[in-house]
């Protein structure tokens, strides 16, 4: 099977997971079935991944996890590419100045790490919801993007067919719009295609740190997180979320070399 | 006849490593409506710059037209036009074809919607017409099965169809002037000969004008009524075809005629002109072409200007002055 296929399979697979949760899952993922008795429950034929600390069932929450690692994780990079390609589209093809000024921007962007400035912010927000991790996440995640579209205008631009469509009185949003945009979309869409599973991972460390999707939200991060203290005695807490995390970036690894494989002719 | 073009003293410069070239350094020439005119010369004469003055297309701010240049189209002055109005020129008044049909076409959009995006960018078109206009335009250029090539990609093309397409491109909104740059240099000589062709049959049938771009002047003469001969920047010769092909006054014209290969000429190597172009930044004072010309003198040593040569004819040589002196 070729890496595309797999790609999309694995990616599909966890797609549909995440869209039917709610007629899969066994139990509501929030509720606390029964403090007295189904505390850290063994896996069982009821519960098969078992339960946590406050008695929820962890397949549940699993499967709900999958839809809000999916949601943030799809919505934050279409932020970030659509910011991301912006800027590097005006930079590239405006240069001089507005150039200098954005670059120098971006300079700045990747050069602060980006889990403080996450942890920073997020620490001070009152009332973290998923929206607002969404667009934080969106929002400082563009600065790579912005710098692959800019080179790739740059080159883009001197391209005959470019100098060709201008000689032929094509203005300036023309030829963004119809020859320089779709000619870079490549390199952008497998860029999108990483960064899917790049953010879902950045979301499972915020989590986990306490500072991501807020309880009693399920989130992969903060079902490790509350298995942390378990890890001896239930194992199966942490584990569980911790493969579905690594599947879900491999999953959409797999799918972004494929989809360079197909866009890139070299490869071809 | 009424002018269509008219180019004064047209100079244009670029900021280099090695200082200010003047690639272009006072042209003038004018383009009657309907006439074809050839700027020959080898590279790095200022041919092609001269061209994408016309349509302003110079890189600013490394590259730029001096202050005193003029460039006036059916009366308008093209120097002062605002990009708006440029574009409305360009494309729809003046179009231009490039020497690289494999790399002037945009790979990721088909055929149709290439044709189809220039009538967009320059009339009131819907959609559906801009398609018709383009179906119209593929069959004029002569290429066969039109309907299904406009779905074709440009890889999907040879190299000849694809310059048929750039002239579909190039003519659709119907130009008074096509500026055609080297638009056979990359094709076999078969191909070429039919590209040749066609653009003199759509020239008639459309009844522009044309400016072509070429080193090779058995191209020059298959379909030009007048040549302007260009060397270092200037133009050196200007002549209706075949008084130029009869009796070039200009030395370098000679020597170009000369170095063109004959099928039916003597068996002998073929003579070439000694030496090659000087860069831009760094012209020879005086004629630019003494330091490689054969029958330089003390006169050369100052620049001669376009002399009366002939009727309707014109070159930058003080031998027209002396002609004695050509006898060797």
């Amino acid at each position: 099977m070729s890496r595309l296929r797999l790609g999309i399979t694995l990616v599909s697979l966890l797609a549909i997971v995440a869209i039917i949760a709610p007629l899969i899952a066994p139990y509501d993922p929030t509720v606390q079935l029964d403090l007295a008795t189904l505390r850290n429950a063994a896996p069982s034929f009821a519960h098969p991944l078992g339960t946590d600390l406050y008695s929820r069932d962890l397949l549940s929450r699993l499967l709900y996890g999958a839809r809000i690692s999916l949601l943030i994780g799809l919505l934050a990079v279409a932020i970030s590419v659509s910011v991301g390609t912006s800027v590097g589209l005006v930079a590239g093809f405006s240069g001089g100045v507005i150039d200098i000024v954005l670059m120098r921007i971006v300079d700045a962007g990747l050069a602060i790490p980006k889990i403080f400035i996450l942890l920073v912010v997020l620490a001070l927000w009152e009332d973290v919801t998923v929206a607002v991790l969404i667009g934080i996440l969106g929002f400082t995640g563009w600065f790579g993007v912005s710098r692959i579209a800019r080179a790739e205008v740059l080159s883009a631009r001197e391209r005959e067919y470019v100098a060709a469509a201008r000689a032929l009185g094509a203005g300036p949003i023309r030829l963004i719009a119809r020859h320089i945009l779709p000619n870079i979309a490549a390199p952008i869409i497998v860029a999108a295609t990483l960064g899917v599973g790049q953010v879902i991972l950045v979301e499972a460390g915020l989590s986990y740190l306490g500072v991501g999707v807020p309880p009693p939200q399920p989130s992969w991060g903060n079902i490790i997180r509350d298995g942390q203290d378990l890890i001896r005695t239930a194992p199966w807490i942490s584990t569980t979320a911790g493969l579905a995390i690594v599947l879900t970036v491999v999953a959409f690894s797999i799918l972004g070399d494929g989809v360079r494989e197909l866009l890139d002719p070299r490869e071809r | 006849m009424t002018m269509l073009l008219a180019v004064r003293d047209l100079t244009t410069t670029f900021e280099t490593a090695d200082g200010v070239a003047r690639a272009v350094d006072g042209v003038s020439f004018d383009l009657a409506e309907g006439e074809t005119l050839a700027l020959v010369g080898e590279s790095g004469s200022g041919k092609t710059v001269t061209a994408l003055s016309i349509l302003r297309l110079i890189p600013e701010p490394a590259g730029r037209i001096a202050p005193g240049s003029r460039i006036e189209f059916a009366g308008r002055d093209l120097l002062s036009l605002s990009p708006r109005e440029l574009r409305e020129v360009r494309g729809a008044e003046i179009a231009m074809i490039f020497q690289e049909p494999m790399t002037s076409l945009n790979p990721v959009l088909t055929v149709g919607t290439q044709i189809a995006e220039t009538v967009l960018a320059h009339e009131a078109a819907s959609k559906r017409e801009a398609r018709e206009r383009a179906l119209d335009m593929l069959r004029l250029v002569g290429i066969a099965d039109a309907e299904s090539r406009l779905k074709s990609y440009p890889h999907e093309l040879s190299g000849g169809m694809r310059q048929r397409v750039m002239i579909a491109i190039a003519l659709v909104c119907r130009p008074r002037i096509l500026i055609a740059d080297e638009p056979t240099t990359a094709l076999d000589v078969t191909i070429q000969a039919q590209i040749l062709d066609l653009l003199t049959d759509l020239k008639r049938r459309l009844g522009m004008a044309m400016i072509l771009i070429t080193h090779n002047l058995g191209i020059a003469a298959g379909i030009a009524d007048r040549v302007a001969v260009m060397y270092g920047g200037r133009i050196v010769e200007v002549a209706p075809t075949v008084d130029l092909y009869r009796e070039p006054a200009h030395p370098y014209t000679d020597g170009l005629l000369r170095a063109a290969p004959r099928l039916d000429g003597p068996d002998r190597p073929t003579p070439s002109i000694p030496g090659s172009v000087p860069p831009a930044t760094d012209w020879p004072s005086g004629c630019r072409f003494h330091p490689r010309c054969q029958y330089a003198w003390e006169r050369c040593q100052s620049e001669p200007p376009l002399l009366e040569a002939g009727p309707a004819r014109t070159a930058r040589c003080w031998l027209v002055d002396e002609p004695a002196r050509r006898k060797p």
